[in-house]
């Protein structure tokens, strides 16, 4: 009986969806999934052709100069996300288009970007409707690029470590965990959603400049994540680390960073909270 | 390599061999840092400069560093910038409602305030600029010349206070010409 219905699905369906026959039950219904449309917008809708202009460099001819590639993709058959498009892009028109992208629901910070002049999540950032003015994306700004979109981040990763984001505390509670009131949990919300997708780090002009000694307004929102922790023992050592022209002070409260971030969060205002806390030497 | 991985273009649509992908035969170690002593002058921790691109000071797993602590770098030099950003306020007020003739010390406060001001705001676009550590001629080269521009300015405002009508009457006689 089971075995009929299935095959009654299949035959109804695409031939790129394939079921598992030997799983006890199907959990999604095949005709549920995204069907190819060979080009034909679905029923009821008008073809919306949108013109992307990708940024285009390849590390195996490094000698060519990056340019802008142009893609024309038609919106009443893609998601309205602007990596549904970019995804759409690598599937159909050009497989050698190089991003990094993950969870498509903004918690993992892979498909950081230039979206229009604006870093952002491609998987947070609705394409824009109007098809008569073309989309432009580039990777994050002032970064080295290892292929396309996707920028190196070790340096980024590396200043993060620098900044030790993890509990220290010599003396542990004898028994349980560590207590906090609701107040002092209170302080950490706003930071502790950050994830690290250097949306407002790339952003920040005093980064650009001085990337190498300037932690970011990513790292020190974390850096100011732990000094703000109750639980953390350690908060004088870590501002000590902070006590120099370069590490924090490069910030010049210009507020790219709590403009452009894709979470919705504050980097400059913890960053102006570490300076104040250092000044009074809380 | 050509022993692994047969190229007949024969057996491969018949036993459906898989073509590996083999341009990085290190792929597998690449975050692995190397311990032996035989590295590259141009490679750190199995990781090869490429011209133009980043320079990374250890391996991918070291962390940056942070410059030697100083609190008159830090904490004492932003809360000195603010205050006296925040003094400047009552001290222009107090300018813009006396003569300067009348309150010469006032006027002395507001000359070398305004001066020290500036100073810290033009030594910042040097160290965001042409911090010494890249530029190494032109950042000492800009930081003594702002240094000894400041002790000009702060001599001149010396004497035009002394022997002129001084900033205060400048402004008044600016303002209303």
């Amino acid at each position: 009986m089971r075995a009929t219905a299935l095959r009654t699905l299949r035959s109804t369906t695409s031939s790129s969806i394939t079921c598992n026959p030997a799983r006890a039950f199907s959990i999604s219904v095949p005709r549920s999934f995204a069907q190819p449309t060979d080009g034909a917008p679905p029923a009821g809708k008008a073809p919306q052709i949108k013109e992307f202009k990708i940024y285009r460099w390849n590390p195996d001819t490094p000698a060519e100069k990056p340019k802008l590639q142009s893609y024309k993709v038609d919106l009443s058959q893609c998601g309205p996300m602007m990596l549904d498009a970019l995804i759409k892009i690598k599937n159909e028109l050009d497989p050698t288009l190089t991003f990094r992208r993950s969870c498509r629901e903004g918690i993992c910070g892979s498909c950081a970007m230039n979206i229009d002049g604006v870093n952002t999540l491609a998987c947070l950032c609705r394409i824009e409707k109007d098809a008569s003015k073309p989309s432009k994306v580039y990777p994050l700004p002032h970064m080295y690029i290892v292929k396309d979109l996707v920028p190196d981040l070790t340096l980024f990763y590396k200043q993060y470590k620098s900044i030790e984001p993890f509990l220290k505390n010599d003396n542990p509670p004898a028994k349980g965990e560590f207590l906090q009131t609701q107040e002092e949990r209170k302080k950490l919300d706003g930071m502790y959603e950050c994830i690290l997708c250097a949306c407002c780090s790339t952003s920040c002009p005093s980064y650009w400049w001085n990337a190498d000694q300037y932690l970011g307004p990513a790292v020190l929102m974390q850096a100011y994540r732990w000094m703000a922790d109750s639980r953390d023992s350690y908060g004088a050592q870590r501002k000590e680390k902070m006590q120099n022209s370069m590490s924090l002070y490069r910030c010049h409260t210009i507020f790219n960073c709590s403009r452009t971030c894709p979470k919705g969060l504050n980097p400059a205002l913890a960053i102006s909270k570490m300076k104040y806390e250092m000044a009074l030497d809380k | 390599m050509s022993l692994a991985r047969p190229s007949s273009s024969l057996l491969r649509p018949v036993l459906g061999f898989r073509q590996f992908h083999t341009s990085r035969v290190a792929a597998v170690n690449a975050s692995s840092q190397v311990r032996n002593a035989v590295v590259a002058a141009d490679e750190t921790g199995g990781f090869k400069y490429v011209p133009g691109g980043p320079i990374l000071k250890g391996t991918v797993n070291d962390a940056t560093t942070f410059p030697a602590p100083s609190k008159s770098h830090g904490s004492y030099h932003w809360a000195f910038e603010r205050a006296l950003s925040a003094a400047l306020i009552p001290i222009m007020g107090g300018a813009a409602v006396s003569t300067g003739s009348a309150y010469p010390i006032l006027d002395g406060i507001l000359g070398v305030s305004l001066i020290i001001h500036s100073h810290i705001g033009f030594d910042s676009c040097v160290q965001d600029y042409i911090h010494e550590r890249k530029f190494h001629y032109l950042g000492p080269l800009a930081k003594w010349a702002l240094r000894a521009g400041t002790g000009l300015a702060v001599w001149g405002v010396y004497e035009f206070n002394t022997n002129d009508i001084g900033l205060t009457e400048l402004t008044k006689r600016v303002w209303t010409a």
